[in-house]
């Protein structure tokens, strides 16, 4: 059987758009496994893990993460939950803060602010499933005051956000953020 | 033996007389490699670029858009469409999460122009209920730049509001009186302009509340 012209051009433009497609479909499902230059890898460069660092003030053109807001202090730790349940704990005394639990890909797993937190002080338990059995068997004697957040992320960071409302806050909110703790509970 | 239903032989089948449903091509390997390989290029080459053209916006594809600002509440969760996941991975972008604010953006004025850091804009009325909001002006691509006031931003408590208060900024690259928000001080039109809003501790962190609510409008003035 012999094909028109037209036929074979349509049918190659059809066979061209099916495969544009695909391509297509599994170049965007792949950027999330691929990306090497993540927030996950980024807050590496900050410090430690298992330590809140403190970003730089942001400034123009010197920005530690894209997007963050110019009028807050930061604070980012990593951590890996392999080593146990994570402990973040942290006392500011400013009008506003909050705190974000990410994923390796950036997804978010928990948050809370200073009002939703019920208290001036965070602390927050951040563990796995097994991790979680482990612990109501044996549970730790503040148990009451702790956040517990069970998650099926093996790893991620945490990002502090503080309000300063002006610059002679700074120092002290500064060292507050430098007092929070992010720790594996042992 | 009648003489038509003879075996045929090859030139037989490749006779031209014959209608074309009939008619058997000449096979040409090479070619029809070429047109196979010429297709598979061609559609991977179209898949890559359309995937990047998307992924390279920086902004997610289903905004809820309230006047001028748009929002993306679902940003770096779940329930996110997998655009939108790709835009937050590959930028490292660390968004605002439900418990934590809601961020607002806009790219273009109230009369849908595309906003021009050169150019003078007033943002006036109110803002939906909040402890407390911050304004950030960025280039399109999200970074901050100098200002001649050193700050990028205005926020909230330290906003002159009127009796009613609503609010009225002017944005603009020199110093301005009542509420100012400082514009890049090099400013050039093709780096562009972002407004962003910041809310923190907002009720209006799930799509639905934000039906109705609303944003300030964004009023284009002199342009230099």
């Amino acid at each position: 059987m012999m094909l028109s012209r037209r036929m074979s051009w349509t049918i190659g433009l059809l066979a061209i758009l099916a495969i544009a497609g695909i391509v297509h479909i599994l170049v965007i499902l792949s950027i999330p496994k691929n990306v090497t230059h993540s927030a996950y890898a980024t807050t590496a460069k900050f410090g430690p893990d298992f330590q809140f660092n403190i970003l730089e003030t942001i400034r123009p053109g010197e920005e530690a993460l894209p997007a963050l807001d110019p009028a807050m202090t930061h604070a980012a730790c990593r951590f890996q939950l392999d080593q146990g349940p994570v402990l973040f704990t942290a006392s500011l005394p400013t009008s506003f803060w909050s705190i974000g639990l990410f994923d390796e890909s950036g997804q978010i797993i928990y948050s809370l602010n200073n009002r939703t937190a019920g208290s001036a002080s965070l602390s927050l338990l951040l563990l796995s499933a097994e991790q979680l059995s482990i612990l109501r068997e044996n549970p730790p004697e503040n148990l009451e005051d702790l956040i517990v957040i069970e998650t099926d992320r093996t790893a991620g960071f945490a990002l502090l956000r503080a309000y300063v409302p002006n610059e002679t806050l700074a120092p002290e909110t500064a060292a507050a953020l430098l007092s929070a703790d992010c720790e594996p509970l042992v | 033996m009648n003489r038509q239903w003879q075996p045929v032989g090859e030139e037989n089948l490749f006779r031209s007389d014959l209608p074309a449903i009939l008619q058997v091509r000449r096979p040409a390997p090479l070619r029809s490699t070429l047109a196979v390989m010429m297709v598979m290029i061609l559609g991977a080459l179209l898949g890559i670029v359309s995937a990047y053209v998307v992924i390279e916006r920086d902004r997610p594809l289903l905004p809820v858009a309230i006047g001028p600002w748009e929002a993306y509440p679902q940003a770096g969760t779940r329930d996110s469409d997998p655009y939108s996941i790709a835009i937050y991975t590959r930028g490292a972008l660390v968004p605002l999460a439900s418990g934590e604010g809601l961020m607002l953006t806009a790219y273009s004025d109230s009369n849908g122009r595309r906003l021009d850091p050169t150019c003078t804009y007033t943002i006036s009325g109110q803002t939906p209920t909040a402890r407390f909001w911050t304004l950030t002006a960025t280039t399109a691509s999200g970074r901050l730049q100098e200002t001649y006031a050193g700050r990028t931003y205005v926020t909230s408590d330290q906003l002159l509001r009127r009796e009613d208060g609503s609010f009225e900024i002017t944005a603009a690259v020199r110093p301005e009186p009542g509420n100012w928000l400082p514009l890049p001080r090099y400013a050039r039109p093709r780096d562009g302009l972002v407004l962003t809003v910041r809310l923190y501790d907002a009720p209006v962190t799930t799509g639905g509340a934000l039906d109705g609510v609303s944003m300030p409008s964004i009023t284009r003035g002199l342009c230099q």
